[in-house]
């Protein structure tokens, strides 16, 4: 082979290889090109041979120029194949596609009750803050839930809440969680710092916002020099973490037996921010009652009235819910429907 | 209370709107629940005097008056025919309004003559209930002149929850007490002077006590000339704005001043008394009486009577008796105004479960000192409005106890509200309250509490008055210094553990009311339980035993409701009874019902025992728990699908399909399934601390093995001897087939597990696993007749 014919064959192989790789529709296809312009019968694989033969001043060139001719080839054969691989996996993922539109499979999901959900945040606001959980019986003796809380047999806040009673002497169905106020103090010292959570009954009318059993929140604080003020201080605390920085809290005069000065806290509307809306009407929502723990009662329990000041509060559970979540019917807590259940799945 | 707010003003002259009023009374802690614009609906009703009444045409009931307006006459069609010639009464001509109707009058055509509007009865304007006539006005006033306006009946009404401490808010006297104080505007108290005859009561009329602690004082008054007639229409407007029923002059005039000071009163028809005298007595027991409301009335020994000289003519404090009822034709009137021990009067209300304006004030507690004015008030509006002539002196019994002295120190007051008070800005306080003080020292201030006080008993009721009337937003915010990490115990944590493992395992909580059924006791195993004595609903008398007849009965309703796959539960008390007493412990139930698999990626399917053990499973494995299953528990359980739940032949619950007649008597189509657990003993069971073990170095062999075994023989047996049996070297184990029918013979299953043999030091050779695998299989041979299928054992088992 003369070197004239050898540079004009590798010449015409590139552009022939290129055609002839470029055309290969399918991966045989291009096995058979590849064989074609790449194996050991190919035109180049005929130059490689020849080129012992050729004179010395030209062999060191066309064997350069040979060596090009193949690696040029095995790219163009190898980007072709790379080409008809990735479309022949388009292909069979897109027979391979679905609706995924359809439902997912799912397993079975369950939900806190949002009373559950309600008192194990104030439970976890209180904690934060330093008070302990409590609890006592919900089957009460007159002692604990009456008594020693300053209401004697014949006080006319008997009547504020007719209670149920149970066949075993002397006892009830506490109406409210201030009974383990007294459990408390009657088994401690203080400093007392507690929070007792609890279902309390009365014989009520039940409905859209009253339960004849229903469910309180009672916290206790007795130490010295405790004061309005920090009963003032603790409840807006708790308001700002359950219902958002902007709330605030309000107190008016009211009247239970076991606390003086006692009162009614409502907060500012969160939903409004206190201008009035439909929720709150007018821009007030009333939470719970409080006040400082009537002497009377520390005296009840062993305390030193003179020596130890506190205050107490009890929060319906049913009413912080109904505030938070917007509900507008106390009885959808207890009727255990799902399509209400199921809206408090992931909700805090 | 109804506190009209004209009514207030005449006590309490203030600028203030009804709206201000509500607020300010609000944060004094008298809570206006409501403020009533009774009125609200008047307007155009003008004063008519009646020309001529004739009969109408063509009807015998109606009549067509012609009445002058001061614009001209006009003829009205009235249903009734009290008015004569030259009455005054109210024309409600077209275009004006009355609260009964929504829409303004017109001029209609009553069976063919027009009528001009119409005439007003007393209830059609809000003065009265009355309806059994057109309302006749006295005379004075022009025709034409507005009727509302004349008579104030535009008047807005609080409506004020009174708490129990504050008796003397049952007054308007006592509201305008408090808004003086809140305002500083002086009160004006009502009017009490009374011009006395010259005929002395002394002798006309005995008294006798013969219980002072249940009556300490009693003071009568004695009126003649009494004449039967209406009270001024305002007054009339006023008693109903307020909630009672206009009746008579005499009568009105008790009512009015019972409600402007607080004080009830009850007028006695003198001449009926026999003596004429009052004795105050206890009841014989089972003597009886007819009260006001036409009741006999039957009493014992602790109720307090008021009697003539020979029989009972009233309800010391409750209500009078028809023997001296006072009528059309009473001129002589005994008047009592009497003090009653409240809590006689709270037993003898709840006895005869008779709760009326007299005994609602009593057993709350009456100002001592009020006795005397009230009954002087009364008599002084007997005066104007009956013309009556007061017996000079009282005839009386008893008196007010001695006024209570208590100390403030105003360093306690600034320890108990937070911030600093002085003995001046106490001082200041207790005058706009009007209680008499003095100061003692630098720190403590006296005050004399008046009866009508009876909250006021110790320091800190004075403290209380302090915060209240300056106002309880001077009170600053301030956290208190607590030195303990705040915490939950043991047993509610656990709780908390048990619901969000519930929930994990796919159920929703529910909260359920703990009264239950007859038939739930008895579902729930029939524990003796603690019976309500005044129950809510009279078939729900008992607290519950067990949660899950309430869940059923939760699910029953969500099954109506048309809920497709109903999973629910519930962890709370349940109460049993012991020796006599209740005991309160914690427990969880749930039940799961309708389609446990839906959609269109599986096939669908109902619930079964097996999603009941799942949950169980999940639970119990949640809670780190390890537990067994054990012989059925018994109703309301279906004998053959249901388990009770061991640890260490503990019983921690139960779990099962539900009895079929126990889903129909919940009215359940198809399986429910369901389950019970001891809160308290999953506690005792339960652990939180895992220690971990390394994960495997070398791979499992993994060999299935197929063994057939008698029908009978469980698999849970099959597979704790298999486990057993392969030792060390059995990993894992997951039963994946249960195969009944051809090619097995009757009455035989096949299991099959797929198991892993592991060693924790090296990799098993094949030799290993074999022989392992044939020690297993004639243990299981040898101790349950099970017999390995196909080709496993042996040399040749590698799959």
């Amino acid at each position: 082979m003369e070197p004239i014919d050898a540079r004009r064959i590798l010449e015409e192989e590139r552009a022939r290889g290129r055609e002839l790789v470029g055309a290969a529709a399918s991966l045989e296809a291009l096995e058979d090109a590849k064989v074609a312009v790449l194996g050991r019968k190919s035109r180049v694989a005929e130059v490689q041979r020849s080129l012992a033969t050729l004179p010395n001043e030209d062999r060191r060139e066309i064997g350069r120029l040979t060596n090009e001719t193949f690696a040029e080839l095995r790219e163009v054969v190898e980007r072709r194949r790379q080409e008809l691989e990735s479309g022949s996996d388009a292909a069979l993922l897109e027979a391979d596609a679905v609706d995924v539109t359809l439902p997912g499979r799912r397993p079975r999901t369950g939900s806190l009750h949002p009373l559950t959900l309600v008192e194990d945040r104030i439970v976890e606001i209180f904690t934060r803050l330093g008070y302990r959980v409590v609890e006592g019986p919900e089957i009460e003796d007159d002692w604990h839930n009456f008594e020693a809380l300053n209401i004697p047999p014949d006080h006319p806040a008997r009547t504020m809440k007719d209670s149920l009673y149970v066949d075993i002497p002397g006892m009830l169905l506490r109406t409210e969680t201030s009974a383990v106020q007294v459990r408390t103090m009657e088994s401690q010292d203080p400093p007392v710092f507690v929070v007792a959570p609890g279902r309390t009954y009365r014989r009520e009318a039940v409905d859209a916002t009253h339960l004849s059993v229903f469910h309180q929140v009672e916290g206790l604080a007795v130490d010295e020099g405790i004061s309005f003020a920090d009963l003032k201080g603790t409840l807006e605390a708790f308001a700002r973490e359950m219902f958002g920085e902007r709330v605030r809290v309000r107190l008016n005069p009211d009247y239970f037996p076991f606390v003086e000065p006692g009162c009614q806290v409502a907060v500012s509307c969160f939903l409004c921010d206190g201008a009035g809306c439909r929720v709150c009407g007018n821009g007030w929502l009333e939470l719970l009652g409080a006040g400082m723990v009537h002497p009377k009662v520390l005296e009840n329990c062993g305390y030193d009235s003179e020596r130890y000041t506190g205050f107490a509060f009890g929060m319906g559970i049913e009413r912080v819910a109904m505030v938070r979540y917007g509900v507008n019917d106390m009885r959808l807590f207890v009727e255990g429907d799902a399509r209400f259940l199921e809206q408090f799945e992931g909700a805090a | 209370m109804k506190i009209p707010v004209s009514w207030l003003r005449e006590l309490c002259p203030t600028d203030l709107s009804a709206e201000d009023l509500a607020e300010l009374l609000t944060h004094k802690g008298a809570e206006v629940e409501a403020i009533e614009r009774p009125g609200a609906g008047l307007a155009g009703v003008i004063v008519a005097r009646v020309v001529e009444v004739r009969d109408h045409p063509n009807s015998d009931n109606l009549c067509v008056a012609r009445v002058q307006t001061g614009s001209g006459e006009q003829e009205v069609v009235v249903g009734v025919r009290n008015m004569g010639p030259g009455d005054l009464v109210p024309l409600a001509p077209p275009g004006s309004r009355i609260p009964l109707l929504a829409e303004p009058l017109g001029a209609r055509e009553i069976r063919g003559v027009v009528s001009n509007g119409m005439l007003c009865a007393p209830d059609e304007l809000g003065i009265s209930p009355s309806h059994e006539g057109i309302l006749v006005l006295p005379s004075g006033p022009e025709p034409g002149t507005d009727v509302a306006t004349l008579y104030g009946l535009g008047d807005a009404v609080l409506d004020i929850e009174v708490t129990p401490n504050r008796p003397d808010f049952l007054s308007v006297l006592g509201i305008a007490r408090e808004v003086s104080a809140a305002t500083g505007t002086p009160l004006v108290p009502p009017d009490v002077g009374v011009d006395e005859a010259d005929e002395p009561a002394d002798g006309v009329a005995t008294l006798e006590v013969h219980d002072l602690e249940r009556c300490p004082r009693y003071v009568a008054r004695l009126l003649r000339g009494v004449r039967h007639t209406s009270s001024p229409i305002p007054v009339q407007a006023r008693l109903t704005a307020a909630g009672m029923r206009p009746i008579s002059a005499a009568v009105d005039a008790t009512n009015y001043a019972m409600l402007e000071i607080g004080q009830p009163l009850h007028p006695f028809d003198l001449p009926l008394l026999k003596g004429p005298g009052i004795v105050v007595r206890r009841a014989l027991d089972g003597e009886a009486m007819m009260t006001l409301d036409d009741l006999e009335r039957t009493f014992t020994t602790d109720d307090l009577l008021i009697c003539d000289l020979e029989r009972p003519v009233g309800v010391a404090g409750v209500m009078g008796g028809e023997l001296a009822e006072i009528s059309e034709i009473t001129t002589d009137v005994l008047l009592e105004a009497a003090s009653f021990q409240r809590e006689g009067i709270q037993r003898t209300r709840r006895r005869l479960g008779l709760s009326t304006e007299a005994s609602m004030r009593f057993e709350r507690g009456v100002d001592p000192e009020a006795a005397p004015v009230g009954a002087d008030r009364a008599c002084r509006l007997m005066t104007e409005w009956c013309g009556a002539r007061v017996l000079r002196g009282r005839i009386e019994v008893g008196g007010a106890p001695d006024r209570r002295r208590i100390r403030m120190r105003t360093s306690r007051a600034a320890a108990v509200i937070g911030y600093p008070v002085s003995v001046s800005e106490a001082a200041d306080v207790f005058d706009r309250l009007g209680l008499a003080h003095e100061a003692e020292d630098g720190d403590t201030i006296r005050v004399e509490i008046p009866g009508y006080r009876v909250d006021l008993e110790r320091e800190v009721d004075l403290i209380e008055e302090v915060v209240r009337v300056q106002g309880y937003e001077r009170v600053g915010s301030t956290l208190p210094a607590i030195r303990q990490p705040g915490g939950v115990p043991d047993r509610y944590a656990f709780a908390g553990r048990v619901r969000r493992a519930m929930v994990g395992a796919g159920l929703r909580e529910i909260r359920q009311v703990p009264f239950v059924s007859d038939r739930d006791l008895a579902l729930a195993g029939g524990a003796p339980a603690v019976r309500v004595s005044n129950p809510l609903q009279a078939d729900e008398g008992w607290l519950r035993t067990g949660l899950l007849p309430g869940v059923l009965a939760a699910v029953k309703r969500n099954s109506y409701r048309h809920v497709r796959s109903i999973a629910l539960f519930e962890a709370g008390t349940v109460f049993g009874l012991v020796d006599g007493a209740a005991r309160e412990s914690l427990a969880a139930a749930f039940a799961v019902s309708g389609l446990a698999e839906a959609g269109w990626a599986q096939p669908q399917r109902g619930v079964d025992v097996f999603d009941a053990k799942g949950v169980v499973q999940a639970v119990l494995s949640e809670l780190g728990i390890d537990w067994s299953t054990g012989p059925p528990p018994g109703p309301p359980f279906h004998p053959g699908r249901s388990a009770s739940i061991l640890a260490d032949g503990e019983r921690l619950g139960a779990f099962g399909e539900v009895h079929p007649k126990v889903a129909a008597a919940f009215d359940l189509g198809g399986r429910v399934a369901a389950g019970e657990l001891d809160v308290e003993a999953l506690q005792r069971r339960s652990s939180s601390i895992t220690v971990v073990r390394e994960p495997p170095r070398f791979p499992p062999v993994r060999r299935d093995l197929a063994f057939t075994v008698d029908a009978a023989t469980p698999a849970g047996a099959v597979r704790d001897a298999l486990v057993e049996a392969g030792g060390d070297l059995v990993d894992a184990c997951l039963l994946f087939d249960v195969h009944v029918g051809p090619p097995l013979p009757a009455d035989t299953k096949s299991l099959a597990f797929s198991v892993d043999f592991r060693a924790g030091d090296r990799t098993l050779t094949d030799g290993e696993v074999t022989e392992a695998v044939n020690a297993l299989a004639d243990r299981l041979e040898r101790d349950l007749g099970a017999t390995l299928r196909s080709s496993e054992r042996g040399g040749s088992a590698r799959r």
